[in-house]
């Protein structure tokens, strides 16, 4: 497959990605510090939940103010989990930009895997 | 969980990230045999937190590299499709699997990456890639090193695929980067330079980590309590491995870390 475009003629999606990927990592980083501190200054002793908390349990405790260790751990993971996911969006995004179909096609196919993936795989019975 | 398991988790977390960062093998290699044989973790939960701790030293190391436009963009979205479908794979057959098998499969693998980083030690140091410009893909990037402006084009990419495929496979499978398999081949088979291959690799490793880290977390197999330290150990363990490899260049360093994932390979095996 020949692209036509000059990888080095990539700034914009190049700056969008690397935006991406570090707000996602260091934005996750915080949260599972945050749960951290919480937990050895409330002196938590309890178990992690049987179940994994859905991302709409996660984001209402967060919004509430009943907000825990547990959840604040649980944020900065699946905020972790889903920074590629919006890495490969931010490429869709990009590539439509620039006017390069074939590859924000070939991105959509790739979002597309993850996103199926990801509601698939939600509380699958252990 | 008491606070020194915390902290023996970060302590251990930094400790792998940074011998992997050292060695340009990721944290898993050496996060996953510490898990299982430290903290006698199971191997579904040790792989599944190195899972995402792979995703995090990925995405940090591509923010930069994308910017310093090392990164092949076009090339890893096109391999992203095959390690993606790898790594679904990967993550479905080893929630099939018991942890004794895995842990067995994992030994081979470090037996490999023992012998791999061996022969690394051994070859010349041929770094440039193919300048030849009737590949596919054609790139250029700036080597930081030499001041100079590499151009490269991309040959054989449907066997690169398939590479990226059985790579992304193992990932899912082990919770490792696949980075081993993908960069020596990317360098071979098609003729990429080191540096961009290897910047490529890693740009492709979060995505097709995450592919996987969605099963493991939707089995269960992710305890926020020993993945939060143990992620943020090793993320910051990355960061103090790549600061130390620009400093020492330790070709015995590499044959003590060989014959160190020799022996646990051969303990995890009898595990």
């Amino acid at each position: 497959m020949k692209s036509t475009k000059s990888p080095l003629a990539q700034p914009v999606i190049g700056r969008w990605i690397s935006y991406i990927l570090r707000f996602g990592v260091w934005s996750s980083a915080g949260f599972m510090i945050a749960g951290l501190l919480v937990r050895w200054l409330s002196r938590a002793t309890a178990p992690p939940p049987a179940e994994n908390p859905t991302p709409g349990e996660i984001l209402s405790k967060l919004l509430s103010t009943s907000i825990d260790d547990v959840t604040l751990m649980y944020a900065g993971l699946v905020l972790l989990m889903l920074t590629p996911v919006l890495r490969v969006l931010t490429s869709v995004v990009g590539f439509s930009v620039e006017g390069d179909r074939r590859f924000a096609v070939v991105s959509l196919v790739v979002l597309g895997m993850l996103v199926a993936e990801f509601f698939f795989s939600w509380r699958v019975p252990a | 969980m008491s606070l020194l398991s915390f902290l023996l988790l970060i302590v251990g977390g930094i400790a792998t990230g940074t011998f992997g960062a050292m060695l340009g093998l990721g944290g898993g290699v050496f996060l996953i045999p510490f898990l299982a044989l430290v903290f006698g973790l199971p191997m579904h939960q040790a792989i599944a937190t190195s899972i995402v701790a792979v995703i995090a030293t990925s995405s940090a190391g591509a923010a930069m590299n994308v910017e310093r436009q090392v990164v092949n963009l076009r090339l890893g979205m096109l391999l992203e499709v095959a390690t993606v479908c790898g790594a679904i794979l990967g993550g479905v057959t080893a929630n099939l699997l018991s942890g004794q098998t895995l842990t067995r499969i994992f030994a081979i693998l470090l037996l490999f990456v023992s012998f791999t980083m061996i022969w690394r030690t051994r070859r010349s140091k041929s770094e440039d890639g193919s300048t030849a410009q009737d590949g596919a893909f054609p790139s250029s990037f700036k080597d930081e090193a030499t001041g100079t402006i590499v151009s490269y084009t991309v040959r054989r990419v449907p066997l690169v695929m398939l590479v990226s495929l059985v790579a992304g496979n193992i990932s899912g499978l082990l919770g490792i980067g696949g980075g081993i398999f993908k960069v020596p081949a990317m360098h071979m088979i098609s003729g990429i330079p080191m540096k961009a291959a290897a910047a490529t690799s890693n740009f492709m490793i979060g995505v097709t980590a995450a592919a996987s880290a969605f099963i493991y977390f939707g089995h269960g197999h992710l305890n926020p309590f020993i993945a939060s330290p143990a992620v943020l150990g090793v993320l910051g363990g990355s960061f103090l491995g790549i600061k130390i490899n620009q400093k020492i260049k330790g070709t015995a360093l590499t044959w003590v870390f060989a014959v160190v994932l020799l022996l646990v390979s051969i303990k995890m095996f009898w595990r």
